[in-house]
Protein backbone atom coordinates (compact mmCIF):
# COMPACT_ATOMS: atom_id res chain seq x y z
CA UNK A 1 0.00 0.00 0.00
CA UNK A 2 2.92 2.20 0.86
CA UNK A 3 4.80 1.54 -2.32
CA UNK A 4 1.62 1.93 -4.44
CA UNK A 5 0.93 5.78 -2.68
CA UNK A 6 4.53 6.64 -3.25
CA UNK A 7 4.46 5.16 -7.10
CA UNK A 8 1.31 7.18 -7.42
CA UNK A 9 2.81 10.92 -5.98
CA UNK A 10 5.94 10.17 -7.99
CA UNK A 11 3.79 9.54 -11.36
CA UNK A 12 1.60 12.62 -10.18
CA UNK A 13 4.45 14.82 -9.86
CA UNK A 14 6.46 13.54 -12.80
CA UNK A 15 2.99 14.10 -14.82
CA UNK A 16 1.90 17.19 -13.71
CA UNK A 17 5.30 18.87 -15.08
CA UNK A 18 3.96 17.61 -18.52
CA UNK A 19 2.92 19.36 -21.61
CA UNK A 20 -0.05 17.79 -22.12
CA UNK A 21 -0.96 18.45 -18.85
CA UNK A 22 -0.88 21.82 -19.21
CA UNK A 23 -2.54 22.39 -22.50
CA UNK A 24 -4.97 19.54 -21.07
CA UNK A 25 -5.64 22.19 -17.94
CA UNK A 26 -6.24 25.51 -20.29
CA UNK A 27 -8.33 23.78 -22.34
CA UNK A 28 -11.16 22.76 -19.70
CA UNK A 29 -10.24 25.64 -17.24
CA UNK A 30 -10.28 28.08 -20.29
CA UNK A 31 -13.62 26.73 -21.84
CA UNK A 32 -15.09 27.48 -18.37
CA UNK A 33 -13.98 31.10 -18.55
CA UNK A 34 -14.54 31.51 -21.86
CA UNK A 35 -18.41 30.07 -21.61
CA UNK A 36 -18.73 32.98 -19.12
CA UNK A 37 -16.96 35.81 -21.39
CA UNK A 38 -19.72 34.68 -24.44
CA UNK A 39 -22.49 35.28 -22.00
CA UNK A 40 -23.81 31.77 -22.08
CA UNK A 41 -25.44 32.05 -19.34
CA UNK A 42 -27.59 34.92 -20.27
CA UNK A 43 -28.91 32.88 -23.34
CA UNK A 44 -31.60 30.56 -23.66
CA UNK A 45 -31.67 27.71 -25.24
CA UNK A 46 -34.29 24.58 -24.90
CA UNK A 47 -35.57 26.62 -21.80
CA UNK A 48 -32.01 26.22 -20.30
CA UNK A 49 -30.71 28.94 -18.87
CA UNK A 50 -28.49 30.59 -16.05
CA UNK A 51 -25.10 28.36 -14.56
CA UNK A 52 -27.62 25.32 -16.10
CA UNK A 53 -27.16 26.50 -19.58
CA UNK A 54 -23.15 27.22 -18.46
CA UNK A 55 -23.37 23.41 -16.87
CA UNK A 56 -24.96 21.53 -19.63
CA UNK A 57 -22.80 23.34 -22.34
CA UNK A 58 -19.52 22.57 -20.65
CA UNK A 59 -20.61 18.94 -20.07
CA UNK A 60 -21.23 18.75 -23.89
CA UNK A 61 -18.05 19.85 -24.28
CA UNK A 62 -16.53 17.54 -22.25
CA UNK A 63 -18.30 14.53 -23.07
CA UNK A 64 -16.67 15.27 -26.86
CA UNK A 65 -13.08 15.98 -26.29
CA UNK A 66 -12.23 14.53 -22.83
CA UNK A 67 -12.52 11.18 -24.11
CA UNK A 68 -9.68 11.98 -26.77
CA UNK A 69 -7.53 14.08 -24.75
CA UNK A 70 -7.24 11.34 -22.05
CA UNK A 71 -6.79 7.96 -24.37
CA UNK A 72 -4.10 10.50 -26.34
CA UNK A 73 -2.22 11.10 -22.93
CA UNK A 74 -2.36 7.81 -21.60
CA UNK A 75 -1.94 5.46 -24.68
CA UNK A 76 1.64 7.17 -24.04
CA UNK A 77 1.72 5.89 -20.08
CA UNK A 78 3.21 2.57 -20.20
CA UNK A 79 4.57 2.07 -23.95
CA UNK A 80 5.98 5.56 -23.54
CA UNK A 81 7.81 4.72 -20.44
CA UNK A 82 8.82 1.88 -22.43
CA UNK A 83 10.62 3.52 -25.35
CA UNK A 84 11.84 5.58 -23.02
CA UNK A 85 13.90 3.38 -20.84
CA UNK A 86 12.15 4.96 -18.11
CA UNK A 87 10.31 1.64 -17.01
CA UNK A 88 13.47 -0.24 -17.19
CA UNK A 89 14.71 1.96 -14.62
CA UNK A 90 11.86 2.08 -12.27
CA UNK A 91 11.08 -1.80 -12.60
CA UNK A 92 14.63 -2.44 -11.57
CA UNK A 93 13.61 -0.63 -7.87
CA UNK A 94 11.57 -3.21 -5.02
CA UNK A 95 8.15 -1.90 -7.14
CA UNK A 96 5.26 -4.32 -6.99
CA UNK A 97 3.95 -4.87 -10.77
CA UNK A 98 0.47 -4.15 -9.33
CA UNK A 99 1.65 -1.15 -7.68
CA UNK A 100 3.42 0.32 -10.40
CA UNK A 101 0.35 0.01 -13.14
CA UNK A 102 -2.20 0.72 -10.74
CA UNK A 103 -0.05 4.20 -9.13
CA UNK A 104 -0.08 5.13 -12.88
CA UNK A 105 -3.83 4.51 -13.22
CA UNK A 106 -4.46 7.14 -9.79
CA UNK A 107 -2.30 9.50 -10.99
CA UNK A 108 -3.41 10.14 -14.05
CA UNK A 109 -6.66 9.66 -12.85
CA UNK A 110 -6.28 13.00 -10.44
CA UNK A 111 -4.54 14.76 -13.12
CA UNK A 112 -7.16 14.42 -15.20
CA UNK A 113 -10.07 15.10 -12.82
CA UNK A 114 -8.56 17.77 -10.70
CA UNK A 115 -8.63 20.41 -13.27
CA UNK A 116 -12.09 19.50 -14.42
CA UNK A 117 -13.52 18.98 -11.01
CA UNK A 118 -11.84 22.62 -9.87
CA UNK A 119 -13.86 24.43 -13.74
CA UNK A 120 -16.94 23.42 -12.54
CA UNK A 121 -16.30 24.22 -8.69
CA UNK A 122 -15.41 27.68 -10.15
CA UNK A 123 -18.56 27.94 -12.30
CA UNK A 124 -20.35 27.33 -9.58
CA UNK A 125 -18.88 29.87 -7.31
CA UNK A 126 -18.25 32.67 -10.13
CA UNK A 127 -22.35 31.77 -10.31
CA UNK A 128 -23.14 32.57 -6.59
CA UNK A 129 -21.37 35.68 -6.80
CA UNK A 130 -22.81 37.24 -9.48
CA UNK A 131 -26.54 35.26 -8.60
CA UNK A 132 -27.64 33.15 -10.28
CA UNK A 133 -29.50 30.15 -9.37
CA UNK A 134 -26.99 26.81 -8.35
CA UNK A 135 -28.34 23.72 -9.41
CA UNK A 136 -26.46 21.36 -6.98
CA UNK A 137 -28.76 18.12 -8.03
CA UNK A 138 -26.93 18.75 -11.40
CA UNK A 139 -23.63 20.14 -10.75
CA UNK A 140 -22.79 16.64 -8.12
CA UNK A 141 -24.79 14.17 -11.27
CA UNK A 142 -21.89 16.23 -13.77
CA UNK A 143 -18.96 15.77 -11.50
CA UNK A 144 -19.80 12.26 -10.64
CA UNK A 145 -20.64 11.67 -14.53
CA UNK A 146 -17.04 13.59 -15.49
CA UNK A 147 -15.51 11.74 -12.82
CA UNK A 148 -16.40 8.30 -14.57
CA UNK A 149 -16.32 9.59 -17.96
CA UNK A 150 -12.44 10.26 -17.01
CA UNK A 151 -12.21 6.31 -15.18
CA UNK A 152 -13.97 4.64 -17.73
CA UNK A 153 -11.28 6.33 -20.76
CA UNK A 154 -8.19 6.14 -18.65
CA UNK A 155 -8.92 2.19 -18.54
CA UNK A 156 -9.25 1.69 -22.29
CA UNK A 157 -5.95 4.31 -23.10
CA UNK A 158 -4.27 2.26 -20.39
CA UNK A 159 -5.27 -1.28 -22.05
CA UNK A 160 -4.49 -0.11 -25.51
CA UNK A 161 -0.86 1.03 -23.96
CA UNK A 162 -0.28 -1.94 -22.01
CA UNK A 163 -0.83 -4.36 -25.14
CA UNK A 164 0.99 -1.64 -27.76
CA UNK A 165 4.85 -2.36 -28.53
CA UNK A 166 5.33 1.28 -30.14
CA UNK A 167 3.32 5.01 -29.09
CA UNK A 168 2.51 5.10 -32.84
CA UNK A 169 0.54 2.38 -32.43
CA UNK A 170 -1.02 3.62 -29.59
CA UNK A 171 -1.94 6.78 -30.65
CA UNK A 172 -3.46 5.16 -33.95
CA UNK A 173 -5.39 2.38 -32.10
CA UNK A 174 -6.80 5.44 -29.66
CA UNK A 175 -7.95 7.58 -32.47
CA UNK A 176 -9.61 4.45 -34.16
CA UNK A 177 -11.51 3.87 -30.35
CA UNK A 178 -12.46 7.55 -30.78
CA UNK A 179 -13.85 7.51 -34.62
CA UNK A 180 -16.12 3.80 -33.52
CA UNK A 181 -17.74 5.26 -30.80
CA UNK A 182 -18.62 8.91 -32.40
CA UNK A 183 -19.38 6.57 -35.51
CA UNK A 184 -22.08 4.72 -33.30
CA UNK A 185 -23.89 8.12 -31.75
CA UNK A 186 -27.52 8.64 -32.07
CA UNK A 187 -27.14 10.46 -35.57
CA UNK A 188 -25.62 7.95 -36.84
CA UNK A 189 -27.82 5.53 -35.66
CA UNK A 190 -31.10 6.80 -37.31
CA UNK A 191 -29.19 6.65 -40.06
CA UNK A 192 -28.32 2.72 -39.74
CA UNK A 193 -31.60 2.35 -38.75
CA UNK A 194 -33.35 3.95 -41.74
CA UNK A 195 -31.22 2.88 -44.45
CA UNK A 196 -30.71 -0.87 -43.37
CA UNK A 197 -34.22 -1.33 -41.37
CA UNK A 198 -31.69 -3.22 -38.68
CA UNK A 199 -33.85 -4.40 -35.62
CA UNK A 200 -34.28 -1.44 -33.38
CA UNK A 201 -32.90 -3.98 -30.44
CA UNK A 202 -29.47 -4.09 -32.26
CA UNK A 203 -29.62 -0.97 -32.08
CA UNK A 204 -30.38 -0.26 -28.92
CA UNK A 205 -27.68 -2.38 -27.96
CA UNK A 206 -25.13 -0.63 -29.49
CA UNK A 207 -26.43 2.62 -28.38
CA UNK A 208 -25.95 1.13 -24.74
CA UNK A 209 -22.68 -0.08 -25.55
CA UNK A 210 -20.86 2.95 -26.68
CA UNK A 211 -19.85 4.99 -23.67
CA UNK A 212 -19.67 8.30 -25.34
CA UNK A 213 -23.89 7.40 -26.26
CA UNK A 214 -24.34 6.96 -22.91
CA UNK A 215 -22.58 9.96 -21.55
CA UNK A 216 -24.53 11.91 -23.95
CA UNK A 217 -27.71 10.99 -23.62
CA UNK A 218 -27.09 10.66 -19.67
CA UNK A 219 -26.13 14.61 -19.85
CA UNK A 220 -28.77 15.81 -21.40
CA UNK A 221 -31.15 13.53 -19.77
CA UNK A 222 -31.83 15.90 -16.61
CA UNK A 223 -32.68 19.08 -18.65
CA UNK A 224 -34.38 17.12 -21.13
CA UNK A 225 -36.40 14.49 -19.21
CA UNK A 226 -38.27 12.91 -22.78
CA UNK A 227 -35.22 13.72 -24.75
CA UNK A 228 -37.01 15.07 -26.74
CA UNK A 229 -33.30 16.62 -27.70
CA UNK A 230 -32.04 13.26 -28.90
CA UNK A 231 -32.49 10.96 -31.45
CA UNK A 232 -34.44 7.99 -31.77
CA UNK A 233 -32.16 5.24 -29.80
CA UNK A 234 -31.56 7.43 -26.88
CA UNK A 235 -35.97 7.89 -26.46
CA UNK A 236 -36.06 3.71 -27.05
CA UNK A 237 -33.57 3.60 -24.04
CA UNK A 238 -35.12 5.90 -21.95
CA UNK A 239 -38.84 4.16 -22.50
CA UNK A 240 -36.75 0.61 -21.44
CA UNK A 241 -34.58 1.83 -19.11
CA UNK A 242 -37.04 4.35 -17.38
CA UNK A 243 -35.80 7.92 -16.06
CA UNK A 244 -34.07 7.00 -12.91
CA UNK A 245 -32.31 3.41 -14.48
CA UNK A 246 -30.87 5.43 -16.87
CA UNK A 247 -29.18 7.82 -15.47
CA UNK A 248 -28.23 4.97 -12.86
CA UNK A 249 -27.04 3.44 -15.91
CA UNK A 250 -25.07 6.14 -17.17
CA UNK A 251 -22.89 6.24 -14.59
CA UNK A 252 -22.60 2.04 -13.63
CA UNK A 253 -21.84 0.80 -17.33
CA UNK A 254 -18.92 3.38 -17.33
CA UNK A 255 -17.89 2.69 -14.57
CA UNK A 256 -17.53 -0.91 -14.78
CA UNK A 257 -16.28 -0.59 -18.55
CA UNK A 258 -13.50 1.31 -16.68
CA UNK A 259 -12.78 -1.21 -14.29
CA UNK A 260 -12.58 -4.15 -17.16
CA UNK A 261 -10.20 -2.38 -19.54
CA UNK A 262 -8.20 -1.40 -16.34
CA UNK A 263 -7.88 -4.70 -15.36
CA UNK A 264 -7.58 -6.73 -18.64
CA UNK A 265 -4.74 -4.30 -19.31
CA UNK A 266 -2.91 -5.05 -15.97
CA UNK A 267 -3.05 -8.50 -16.69
CA UNK A 268 -1.74 -8.05 -19.99
CA UNK A 269 1.30 -5.86 -18.28
CA UNK A 270 1.81 -8.56 -15.60
CA UNK A 271 2.00 -11.29 -17.85
CA UNK A 272 4.58 -10.27 -21.21
CA UNK A 273 7.30 -8.87 -21.31
CA UNK A 274 8.15 -5.42 -19.03
CA UNK A 275 10.54 -3.86 -20.88
CA UNK B 1 23.16 -16.39 -5.48
CA UNK B 2 22.28 -16.48 -9.34
CA UNK B 3 21.43 -19.78 -10.94
CA UNK B 4 20.87 -19.72 -14.71
CA UNK B 5 20.29 -23.21 -16.12
CA UNK B 6 19.35 -23.81 -19.99
CA UNK B 7 18.40 -19.66 -20.25
CA UNK B 8 16.63 -19.00 -23.69
CA UNK B 9 14.88 -15.92 -24.89
CA UNK B 10 13.30 -15.27 -28.43
CA UNK B 11 12.27 -11.87 -29.48
CA UNK B 12 9.77 -13.23 -32.52
CA UNK B 13 11.95 -15.25 -34.44
CA UNK B 14 15.14 -13.91 -33.03
CA UNK B 15 16.98 -16.24 -30.39
CA UNK B 16 18.85 -13.72 -28.54
CA UNK B 17 19.68 -15.89 -25.30
CA UNK B 18 20.52 -19.46 -26.16
CA UNK B 19 20.83 -21.93 -23.88
CA UNK B 20 23.17 -19.99 -21.20
CA UNK B 21 23.81 -22.10 -18.52
CA UNK B 22 25.73 -19.87 -15.29
CA UNK B 23 26.52 -20.24 -11.61
CA UNK B 24 26.90 -16.75 -9.56
CA UNK B 25 28.56 -17.07 -6.22
CA UNK B 26 28.84 -14.71 -3.45
CA UNK B 27 31.75 -12.35 -4.21
CA UNK B 28 31.90 -12.89 -7.77
CA UNK B 29 32.82 -9.82 -9.67
CA UNK B 30 32.13 -10.41 -13.36
CA UNK B 31 32.77 -8.67 -16.31
CA UNK B 32 29.73 -9.03 -18.68
CA UNK B 33 31.58 -8.07 -21.92
CA UNK B 34 30.97 -8.75 -25.74
CA UNK B 35 29.50 -7.33 -29.11
CA UNK B 36 26.87 -5.18 -29.55
CA UNK B 37 23.44 -7.32 -29.77
CA UNK B 38 25.61 -10.47 -27.98
CA UNK B 39 23.29 -10.41 -25.54
CA UNK B 40 24.34 -8.70 -22.54
CA UNK B 41 21.86 -6.07 -22.03
CA UNK B 42 18.71 -8.97 -22.53
CA UNK B 43 20.75 -11.55 -19.87
CA UNK B 44 20.87 -8.16 -17.36
CA UNK B 45 16.93 -7.30 -17.94
CA UNK B 46 16.64 -11.78 -17.46
CA UNK B 47 17.86 -11.54 -14.01
CA UNK B 48 16.33 -8.18 -13.01
CA UNK B 49 12.82 -10.25 -13.76
CA UNK B 50 11.90 -7.61 -16.75
CA UNK B 51 11.21 -10.40 -19.30
CA UNK B 52 9.70 -14.05 -19.62
CA UNK B 53 12.37 -16.69 -20.14
CA UNK B 54 12.50 -20.14 -20.64
CA UNK B 55 14.73 -22.69 -18.38
CA UNK B 56 15.60 -21.56 -15.07
CA UNK B 57 16.68 -18.77 -13.22
CA UNK B 58 16.65 -17.59 -9.50
CA UNK B 59 18.05 -14.96 -7.43
CA UNK B 60 18.35 -16.38 -3.55
CA UNK B 61 17.23 -19.17 -4.37
CA UNK B 62 13.99 -17.63 -5.72
CA UNK B 63 12.18 -16.64 -9.00
CA UNK B 64 12.69 -12.57 -10.34
CA UNK B 65 9.01 -12.29 -11.53
CA UNK B 66 7.27 -13.99 -8.66
CA UNK B 67 9.17 -12.44 -5.31
CA UNK B 68 10.28 -8.94 -7.77
CA UNK B 69 10.04 -7.11 -4.38
CA UNK B 70 12.18 -8.96 -1.99
CA UNK B 71 14.84 -9.47 -4.70
CA UNK B 72 15.46 -6.54 -5.70
CA UNK B 73 15.10 -4.49 -2.94
CA UNK B 74 18.85 -6.40 -2.41
CA UNK B 75 19.71 -5.74 -5.63
CA UNK B 76 21.04 -2.24 -6.86
CA UNK B 77 21.09 -1.13 -10.51
CA UNK B 78 22.46 1.10 -12.64
CA UNK B 79 21.24 1.71 -16.30
CA UNK B 80 23.74 2.21 -19.35
CA UNK B 81 21.77 5.41 -20.70
CA UNK B 82 20.08 7.81 -17.57
CA UNK B 83 16.41 7.29 -18.20
CA UNK B 84 14.57 11.07 -18.75
CA UNK B 85 13.01 11.50 -15.48
CA UNK B 86 11.05 14.46 -14.87
CA UNK B 87 10.97 14.35 -11.11
CA UNK B 88 13.34 16.91 -9.42
CA UNK B 89 16.68 15.16 -7.91
CA UNK B 90 15.72 15.66 -3.62
CA UNK B 91 12.26 13.86 -5.33
CA UNK B 92 13.93 11.37 -7.05
CA UNK B 93 16.37 10.51 -3.65
CA UNK B 94 13.51 10.78 -1.55
CA UNK B 95 11.39 8.63 -3.79
CA UNK B 96 13.90 5.87 -3.96
CA UNK B 97 14.60 5.66 -0.33
CA UNK B 98 11.04 5.57 0.44
CA UNK B 99 11.13 2.30 -2.04
CA UNK B 100 13.83 0.52 -0.27
CA UNK B 101 13.99 -0.64 2.96
CA UNK B 102 17.65 -0.31 2.96
CA UNK B 103 18.24 2.89 1.57
CA UNK B 104 17.79 6.67 3.28
CA UNK B 105 18.26 9.85 2.09
CA UNK B 106 21.05 10.27 3.71
CA UNK B 107 23.23 7.45 2.18
CA UNK B 108 22.24 8.82 -1.28
CA UNK B 109 23.95 11.77 0.16
CA UNK B 110 26.89 10.23 1.37
CA UNK B 111 27.32 8.36 -2.02
CA UNK B 112 27.19 11.38 -3.89
CA UNK B 113 28.88 13.34 -1.93
CA UNK B 114 31.88 10.87 -2.42
CA UNK B 115 31.41 11.06 -6.30
CA UNK B 116 31.48 14.61 -6.21
CA UNK B 117 27.80 15.14 -6.81
CA UNK B 118 26.29 17.58 -4.59
CA UNK B 119 22.53 16.90 -4.02
CA UNK B 120 21.70 19.89 -2.02
CA UNK B 121 22.86 21.93 -4.48
CA UNK B 122 20.75 20.49 -7.06
CA UNK B 123 17.98 19.31 -5.20
CA UNK B 124 15.59 21.76 -7.10
CA UNK B 125 16.59 20.76 -10.52
CA UNK B 126 15.03 18.23 -12.72
CA UNK B 127 16.95 15.05 -13.00
CA UNK B 128 16.18 15.36 -16.86
CA UNK B 129 18.43 18.84 -16.99
CA UNK B 130 21.42 17.38 -15.21
CA UNK B 131 24.62 17.05 -16.96
CA UNK B 132 25.20 13.19 -18.01
CA UNK B 133 28.01 13.00 -15.49
CA UNK B 134 25.26 13.86 -12.80
CA UNK B 135 22.89 11.77 -13.68
CA UNK B 136 25.26 9.09 -13.91
CA UNK B 137 26.35 10.13 -10.47
CA UNK B 138 22.74 10.10 -8.87
CA UNK B 139 22.02 6.88 -10.16
CA UNK B 140 24.93 5.39 -8.92
CA UNK B 141 24.65 6.94 -5.53
CA UNK B 142 20.77 5.40 -5.44
CA UNK B 143 22.40 2.14 -6.16
CA UNK B 144 25.34 1.86 -3.66
CA UNK B 145 22.82 3.66 -1.08
CA UNK B 146 20.89 0.37 -0.75
CA UNK B 147 24.16 -2.01 0.19
CA UNK B 148 23.06 -4.12 -2.51
CA UNK B 149 23.82 -7.62 -2.30
CA UNK B 150 23.92 -8.08 -6.00
CA UNK B 151 25.55 -5.02 -7.76
CA UNK B 152 24.48 -4.88 -11.65
CA UNK B 153 25.57 -2.45 -14.14
CA UNK B 154 25.58 -1.74 -17.85
CA UNK B 155 28.57 0.82 -18.83
CA UNK B 156 28.40 2.18 -15.66
CA UNK B 157 31.25 4.90 -15.99
CA UNK B 158 30.28 5.89 -19.89
CA UNK B 159 29.34 9.23 -18.50
CA UNK B 160 31.52 10.36 -15.72
CA UNK B 161 34.94 12.53 -15.63
CA UNK B 162 38.15 10.27 -15.03
CA UNK B 163 38.40 12.15 -11.61
CA UNK B 164 34.73 10.13 -10.76
CA UNK B 165 35.45 7.58 -12.27
CA UNK B 166 38.48 6.71 -10.31
CA UNK B 167 36.59 7.71 -7.23
CA UNK B 168 33.67 5.59 -8.28
CA UNK B 169 36.00 2.29 -8.95
CA UNK B 170 37.51 2.78 -5.70
CA UNK B 171 34.06 2.69 -3.70
CA UNK B 172 33.72 -0.56 -6.10
CA UNK B 173 36.45 -1.65 -4.47
CA UNK B 174 35.07 -0.71 -0.62
CA UNK B 175 32.08 -2.33 -1.90
CA UNK B 176 33.06 -5.56 -3.31
CA UNK B 177 33.80 -7.26 -0.45
CA UNK B 178 30.52 -9.01 0.27
CA UNK B 179 28.35 -7.90 -3.25
CA UNK B 180 28.49 -9.83 -5.96
CA UNK B 181 29.23 -7.70 -9.27
CA UNK B 182 27.58 -8.09 -12.47
CA UNK B 183 29.43 -5.46 -14.70
CA UNK B 184 28.83 -4.88 -18.55
CA UNK B 185 31.50 -2.90 -20.33
CA UNK B 186 33.06 -2.22 -23.51
CA UNK B 187 35.88 -1.06 -21.65
CA UNK B 188 37.49 -3.92 -20.02
CA UNK B 189 40.95 -2.50 -19.20
CA UNK B 190 38.74 -0.06 -16.55
CA UNK B 191 37.07 -2.82 -14.62
CA UNK B 192 39.63 -5.29 -15.19
CA UNK B 193 41.49 -4.50 -11.77
CA UNK B 194 37.95 -4.83 -10.15
CA UNK B 195 36.90 -8.14 -11.93
CA UNK B 196 37.58 -11.72 -10.70
CA UNK B 197 35.76 -13.20 -13.67
CA UNK B 198 34.91 -12.74 -17.12
CA UNK B 199 31.97 -14.03 -18.87
CA UNK B 200 32.26 -13.17 -22.64
CA UNK B 201 29.35 -13.43 -24.99
CA UNK B 202 28.11 -13.57 -28.33
CA UNK B 203 25.28 -14.23 -30.54
CA UNK B 204 23.30 -15.12 -27.29
CA UNK B 205 25.60 -17.82 -25.96
CA UNK B 206 28.58 -17.83 -23.18
CA UNK B 207 31.72 -17.97 -25.50
CA UNK B 208 33.81 -17.57 -22.73
CA UNK B 209 33.59 -18.05 -18.99
CA UNK B 210 37.17 -17.60 -17.32
CA UNK B 211 37.93 -17.34 -13.47
CA UNK B 212 40.48 -14.46 -13.12
CA UNK B 213 42.84 -16.77 -10.55
CA UNK B 214 44.37 -14.26 -8.48
CA UNK B 215 46.95 -17.09 -7.35
CA UNK B 216 48.01 -18.00 -10.22
CA UNK B 217 50.96 -14.96 -11.48
CA UNK B 218 49.31 -12.89 -9.38
CA UNK B 219 51.94 -11.43 -7.02
CA UNK B 220 54.69 -12.17 -10.19
CA UNK B 221 56.24 -9.39 -11.56
CA UNK B 222 56.27 -9.80 -15.34
CA UNK B 223 58.54 -8.17 -17.99
CA UNK B 224 57.36 -7.26 -21.26
CA UNK B 225 58.25 -5.77 -24.45
CA UNK B 226 56.94 -4.67 -27.16
CA UNK B 227 57.97 -3.49 -30.58
CA UNK B 228 55.73 -1.32 -32.84
CA UNK B 229 56.09 -1.08 -36.68
CA UNK B 230 56.85 2.44 -36.59
CA UNK B 231 56.89 5.33 -34.19
CA UNK B 232 53.79 6.50 -32.53
CA UNK B 233 53.06 9.83 -29.92
CA UNK B 234 50.01 7.88 -28.39
CA UNK B 235 52.06 4.94 -27.47
CA UNK B 236 54.53 6.86 -25.72
CA UNK B 237 52.54 8.31 -23.65
CA UNK B 238 51.02 5.13 -22.70
CA UNK B 239 53.82 3.13 -22.17
CA UNK B 240 54.89 6.47 -19.99
CA UNK B 241 52.20 5.78 -17.96
CA UNK B 242 53.71 2.01 -17.34
CA UNK B 243 56.68 3.24 -16.62
CA UNK B 244 57.96 1.19 -19.71
CA UNK B 245 61.47 2.66 -20.81
CA UNK B 246 61.70 3.26 -24.74
CA UNK B 247 64.95 1.71 -26.27
CA UNK B 248 67.69 4.07 -28.38
CA UNK B 249 64.37 6.01 -29.18
CA UNK B 250 63.37 3.57 -31.80
CA UNK B 251 59.43 2.11 -31.09
CA UNK B 252 60.70 -0.35 -28.58
CA UNK B 253 59.34 -0.79 -25.03
CA UNK B 254 60.52 -2.21 -22.48
CA UNK B 255 59.26 -2.79 -18.51
CA UNK B 256 57.33 -5.05 -15.81
CA UNK B 257 54.18 -5.14 -14.40
CA UNK B 258 52.51 -7.04 -11.69
CA UNK B 259 50.26 -10.08 -13.02
CA UNK B 260 46.73 -8.91 -11.81
CA UNK B 261 47.03 -6.31 -14.04
CA UNK B 262 48.11 -8.01 -17.37
CA UNK B 263 44.35 -8.24 -18.41
CA UNK B 264 44.47 -4.38 -18.04
CA UNK B 265 47.78 -3.87 -19.73
CA UNK B 266 47.24 -6.06 -22.56
CA UNK B 267 43.75 -4.20 -23.28
CA UNK B 268 45.01 -0.80 -22.84
CA UNK B 269 47.91 -1.75 -25.67
CA UNK B 270 45.25 -3.45 -27.71
CA UNK B 271 44.56 -0.01 -28.80
CA UNK B 272 47.79 0.13 -31.16
CA UNK B 273 47.13 -3.68 -32.35
CA UNK B 274 47.73 -3.16 -36.10
CA UNK B 275 50.99 -1.89 -34.97
CA UNK B 276 52.20 -3.82 -32.84
CA UNK B 277 55.15 -5.82 -34.44
CA UNK B 278 55.85 -7.93 -31.32
CA UNK B 279 55.13 -8.64 -28.28
CA UNK B 280 56.58 -10.76 -25.72
CA UNK B 281 55.61 -10.98 -21.44
CA UNK B 282 57.95 -13.29 -19.63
Amino acid sequence: MQTLLQVTLADFRESVRAKWFLLYSLIFGGAIVLLFVLGVTESRVLGFTGLSRLLITYIQLCVAILPIMILISTVRSVVGDRESNILEYFLSMPISLASYYWGKIFARFFLIFIPISLALGGAILWGRIKGLGVPWHVGGYYSLMLGILSWCFLGIGMFISANVRKQEWGLGLSILVWLVFLLFIDVILIGLMMQQQIRESVIVTIALLNPVMVFRTGAVLLFDPELTSMGPASYVILDNLGYGGFLAYTLLYPLALGWLFSWLGYLRFRRGDLV
Amino acid sequence: MIEITRLRKQFGRTTVLNDISLQIGRGDRIALIGPNGAGKTTLIRSILGQYVVNGELTIFGKEPRQHREEILDRVGYVPQLPPPIQMSVRELVHFSASISSRSTVEEIGRQAEALGLDIDRNSRKSFQKLSGGMKQKLLIALALAGKPDVLIMDEPAANLDPQARQTFFLRLLQAMTETTMLLSSHRVDEISGLVNRIIEMDHGRVIQDEVIDAAILGETMLHCRVVLTRPHEAADRLFAEWNFSKVNGEPVYEGGFIGTERLRFLTSVSHFANHIKELSIN
